[in-house]
């Protein structure tokens, strides 16, 4: 009671001061001091925000220089708010159940909590009670700038129910479309002078490689058993206007068009034909070994490192990646092998134009309902994601050590840089709160590709369509679960061509399921709560 | 003369008040305490959380605050259409592990007791107790890097003889004699020790005086060894019973992984649940599918028990 009053005090002060420097700082045409107001607040005891990632608990040397650039930085976090930061890892391992499984315990043993509306289940923990709703005043008092800095519709994105649960990473460009990167210098050898720009084109790539250079490959894609459902969602991107609608199960089955966004559908029950030609062109694949034969029990996780290294031939992830693998980075060796080397990326919905910008709260950052602190840790956000000095160290390190900057003011590493143990953003993970404003372009990177590509998806982008649809499941989550197991079981097999019998008989077998499962009451489902958001019929 | 013996005694008992019994016994007590705290705080006191399988948990307004929501958790488990298969092949499975690990487990424990050199004994028992300490995930592994197609161990050797290759992680249907063959691998060891046990338990002048009446080894296993352990080997069974319905995770998840191929021979309760509520961690829906295999287990261990104390009953449980 005594902390709610002096917090109601604190607020009202804040807000008079807030306006008198933002009136202020207007006159003069200064850089805004968003934390003027913080000196009216109480921060005479020193406490520790506890920051929950995901991500490997750096070891050995790495550990010393993250603990390096933290002592560093809580120096500063203390001097300027009496807090200082440690940071709780969710190992990659089963990370969302052990993700969840930390939420749920609510024993504050975090603050800051990083989360993703559709890769971490961000809605759901909201749901069940995890996170603080952020009251308006709240954000505005101990998170000012962040609050100054991001739209109303981005917070619309992040309220449910009238409160706000999280604070979304909106001012950060990059795109987490999937498709394939591949190596550029082979498929013009493989006669695709323009590259990859189909799945037929990819067929044509695998084939010559394996012929050219299978001898030297481990496998043309050392694929695993999880991309199953980027594979399919990708097929079916390339081939119709789908849009899908995030959070509600893994594979994204339900969705509208670009056209059309609010007539909800599942393609995986409507596009027969699409699906069978898939299974068939999968099986093609399969069969031509692109990889390996037990691809569903591979346990090789490491496609990504082997093909910076020439090891195999494509990656199948997202533009971000690409962004790395097409640079002539230290990692990847293959530009120092093979001068011809270069790297493409073919992205799935090139051929229809079928490309959706990123929802703003694929990074957002919560904060834990059990929190002792959530006033300090709104405090320490705001810091670490506006202020410079903060924001370098925690995103890059410590200047001369982890990185440098260029005349130009790029980001650079300096001479004895160890990728392994120096790569701070690396462990950091600081996804849910980066800013273009104080961000450093890596010098090292192609950003001729790149900003091709970025100028190309600029053209044909459309917005999320549906970040004011927060999907009520209760009553149709059983149906949803299980609707997600026949989707991966019959996936897996029809996404690396493992089926017995032919594409029309395992497509039928599938979509049978799906019914059972009741796929057409989930959509029936969805579709009169999009009415109800959206205010249709 | 002794039927009065014990009329004497049970009179002089009944007369006893319910504090001086336990007066009476109170080393026996004693001695049971940690035992009965252990189950107490283990076993009876979680109790009441079952109830979390009925309600809408969540997580601030904590078990018995959440919104109760009947037999809706359950909806899950029954609405999958898959309930049939996964029980089936979770009992049919541990029916396997249970006869076959006691039957090898005794057929080892007899075998060790026949051998003469103690140093052998020792030596092949640590060998065979070995593979029970090795962790699910370094066995499941082993079994790849052995039966994988393209570069596993027996396929190499089936390579180079010029036979056909061996593709089981694509055939569902010989994963029941692999993974009862790792099972038996892993337990075989650790199990025959309590036989084993029992075996040094068994008079020894029963052995010796059926020497001296000319029985042979075989003989002597037959009409002696056996027939003592019948006592152990059905309250072995008893107990294995009780969690026919559970499933061994660790041993299925690590050796099938998520290939969906296998799952008609190799999915078991726990692997299903695994899998579908990995995306959507909901502890009620964990909880409903606890209390379903606790229900099962209890009443198959009810049958049998009763069905052992009207054969025999000795070695009932209760």
């Amino acid at each position: 009671m005594k902390r709610k009053m002096i917090s109601l005090l604190l607020t009202s002060a804040m807000v008079l001061s807030m306006m008198s420097v933002g009136m202020t700082a207007s006159a003069e045409e200064e850089t805004t001091d968003y934390w003027a107001g913080w000196e009216d607040v109480d921060t005479s005891e020193h406490v520790v925000i506890n920051y929950m990632t995901t991500g490997d608990k750096p070891t050995g040397e790495a550990l010393d220089n993250l603990n390096a650039m933290l002592d560093e930085l809580n120096a500063i976090l203390t001097e300027k708010v009496n807090a200082e930061i440690e940071i709780y890892y969710i190992e990659w391992t089963d990370y969302l159940s052990n993700y969840n499984l930390t939420l749920a315990s609510m024993d504050g043993s975090v603050d800051l909590v990083g989360s993703s509306t559709d890769w971490l289940d961000a809605w759901p923990n909201a749901k069940n009670g995890a996170f603080l709703e952020l009251s308006e005043e709240m954000l505005a008092t101990y998170a000012p700038a962040t609050w100054a800095n991001v739209s109303d519709e981005s917070w619309e994105a992040c309220t449910y129910n009238g409160d706000i649960y999280f604070i979304p990473e909106d001012n950060y460009a990059q795109w987490t479309n999937h498709g394939f990167s591949y190596r550029l210098d082979w498929a013009r050898e493989a006669g695709l002078e323009d590259g990859v720009n189909s799945w037929a084109d990819m067929t044509t790539y695998f084939a010559y490689v394996i012929e050219a250079y299978g001898d030297d490959l481990l496998y043309a894609w050392n694929a695993d058993g999880t991309q199953y459902a980027t594979m399919v969602g990708g097929w079916i991107t390339s081939n119709t206007n789908y849009i899908s609608i995030d959070g509600i199960n893994s594979g994204a089955m339900w969705g509208g068009t670009s056209d059309d966004p609010y007539t909800i559908y599942s393609p995986y029950l409507t596009e027969t034909d699409l699906l069978v030609e898939f299974a068939e062109l999968m099986k093609e694949w399969d069969e031509m070994g692109v990889w390996m034969t037990d691809v569903l029990n591979n346990t090789d996780l490491n496609n990504r490192d082997e093909f910076r290294v020439g090891q195999v031939a494509a990656e199948q992830h997202h533009t971000q990646t690409w962004t790395d693998l097409c640079s002539d980075t230290d990692a990847n060796t293959i530009y120092d092998t093979d001068e011809d080397a270069e790297v493409g990326f073919f992205y799935f919905g090139e051929e229809s134009g079928n490309l959706v910008s990123l929802s703003v709260t694929h990074g957002v950052m919560a904060v834990s309902a059990a929190s002792e602190n959530p006033e300090r840790a709104l405090m320490v956000y705001d810091l670490l994601r506006n202020d410079e000095t903060c924001y370098r160290l925690f995103n890059y390190g410590i200047e001369g050590v982890s990185y440098e900057i260029t005349e130009d003011g790029y980001k650079t590493t300096p001479e004895d840089y160890d990728s392994e143990t120096q790569n701070i953003a690396g462990m950091v993970n600081f996804w849910w709160g980066r800013n273009d404003d104080l961000e450093l372009k890596n010098a090292e990177y192609n950003w001729d590709a790149i900003e091709e590509l970025y100028a190309e998806y600029d053209e044909i982008a459309i917005a999320y369509q549906y970040s004011q649809f927060i999907a009520n499941v209760d009553e149709i989550s059983y149906m949803i679960d299980n609707i997600s197991e026949i989707h991966t079981n019959y996936m897996k097999q029809i996404a690396y061509g493992k089926y017995t019998g032919t594409a029309e008989e395992i497509v039928a077998e599938y979509q049978q399921a799906l019914i059972d499962a009741g796929i057409e009451e989930v959509t029936a489902a969805l579709q009169e709560q999009i009415n109800e958001t959206y205010g249709l019929e | 003369m002794k039927s009065k013996e014990k009329v004497a005694v049970k009179k002089y008992k009944s007369k006893l008040t319910f504090g001086q019994k336990v007066w009476q016994s109170r080393v026996l007590i004693l001695m049971c305490l940690p035992a009965v705290l252990f189950f107490f705080a283990f076993n009876y006191m979680p109790l009441p959380g079952i109830y979390v399988a009925f309600v809408k948990y969540n997580y601030r307004d904590g078990i018995f605050g959440s919104t109760f929501i009947g037999f809706q958790n359950f909806k899950f488990l029954f609405s999958s259409g898959k309930l049939f298969q996964l029980t089936r092949n979770t009992i049919l499975y541990n029916l396997a592990f249970i006869l076959l690990g006691n039957v090898m487990a005794v057929f080892v424990a007899i075998l060790l007791n026949e051998l003469r050199s103690r140093k052998f004994v020792k030596v092949s028992q640590t060998i065979m107790f070995l593979p029970y300490f090795i962790s699910q995930v370094l066995v499941g592994l082993l079994v790849f890097y052995l039966l994988n197609y393209d570069s596993g161990f027996v396929n190499g050797v089936l390579g180079s003889l010029g036979l056909e290759l061996f593709a089981p992680y694509s055939n569902a249907s010989v994963w029941p004699v692999i993974l009862v063959i790792v099972y038996l691998w892993q337990q075989t060891g650790y199990n025959s020790v309590v036989y084993f046990a029992a075996i040094m338990g068994i008079d020894e002048s029963m052995l010796e005086a059926a020497k001296v009446d000319g029985a042979n080894g075989f003989q002597r296993i037959r009409y002696i060894i056996l027939p003592s352990l019948k006592g152990t080997i059905v309250i072995l069974l008893l107990f294995a019973l009780g969690g026919i319905v559970k499933g061994n995770f660790g041993l299925f998840y690590n050796i099938i992984g998520t290939n969906s191929l296998l799952y008609s021979t190799t999915d078991i309760i726990e692997t299903y649940v695994y899998r579908a509520t990995l995306t959507d961690f909901n502890f009620s829906t964990a909880s409903a599918v606890g209390l379903y295999q606790s229900v099962i287990g209890f009443v198959i261990v009810m049958v049998v028990n009763f069905i052992v104390k009207k054969i025999e009953p000795d070695y009932s449980l209760f």
